[in-house]
């Protein structure tokens, strides 16, 4: 898990707190959202800082997406996301929908 | 019920789950023409320069075997060929994963090593394609980091 992805208990980003986002994520095996799916040990909340890769990171553990050699890649509104990069430099806002797709192999 | 019917219900399913996942990355989908005789459906894709690569995946014998998959042109009139794949899949042309019929020896494709009934095995290390979503989101993820044509 993240450092910054919110679990059940405890909930980032109050009164003072660093400003978060409350996000959805598509996943090829169901969405991932502060609702969805039941019994999910960690929900999309984040600081705007998070990088992007932190947010792969915690969408893989929470469908059980092992595989190492899979490419993990997450979308927003059609760019290709850099892990590297910050929610807030592509403008993620509060309610918004990012899609991870999950590459097989190619032989 | 018949094989047909239970093939079309099966997919219905799925298409259901792969159309979810599309309207999130905003690809356009259509199973529009899906029915027991033509268990089809398109999704098209953009690459990294924003050029359009429609798909037909064609879903006879589904689960039981993969579906197979195409590239076809915007009217859907042309297919197979290589202008119309992005330049990511095999040279072929061929989506060469266990997913798509087409890769199998017995369907023209190059894979003699492979059996149909096998088809939810991992391809080459990779993670596992196992339902119709899965597809949509490889394919998505490939194309999407891709430039070019194969041809």
């Amino acid at each position: 898990m993240s450092d910054t992805a919110t679990t059940e208990s405890v909930r980032g980003g109050g009164q003072g707190g660093p400003p978060t986002v409350r996000i959805s994520v598509q996943t090829p095996r169901g969405v991932w959202s502060m609702t969805q799916p039941a019994g999910a040990p960690i929900r999309p909340e984040y600081e705007i800082a998070t990088k992007v890769e932190s947010v792969i990171a915690d969408a893989r553990s929470v469908f059980g997406f092992v595989e190492n050699d899979s490419k993990y890649t997450l979308h927003f509104a059609g760019a290709n996301l850099e892990p590297q990069r910050t929610l807030a430099s592509y403008q993620i806002k509060d309610g918004s929908t990012l899609v991870l797709s999950v590459q097989g192999g190619n032989a | 019920m018949t094989v047909a019917a239970a093939v079309l219900e099966q997919v219905m399913g799925d298409v259901a789950a792969a159309a979810e996942y599309a309207a999130a990355a905003g690809l356009s989908f259509d199973a529009s023409e899906l029915s027991e005789e033509r268990p089809v459906f398109y999704v098209a894709f953009s690459n990294r320069k924003s050029e359009m690569f429609h798909v037909e995946i064609r879903c006879d014998h589904y689960p039981k075997h993969p579906p197979t998959v195409e590239f076809v042109d915007a009217d859907r009139k042309r297919r197979g060929t290589r202008d119309l794949y992005p330049a990511c899949f095999h040279a072929t042309p061929c989506v060469c994963a266990r997913y798509n019929r087409k890769a199998y020896k017995a369907h023209g494709g190059p894979h003699e090593d492979w059996r149909l009934i096998d088809w939810m095995l991992p391809t080459s290390g990779g993670v596992a394609i196992r339902n119709l979503r899965e597809i949509v989101s490889d394919l998505h993820g490939k194309i999407a980091e891709s430039e070019g044509r194969l041809g």
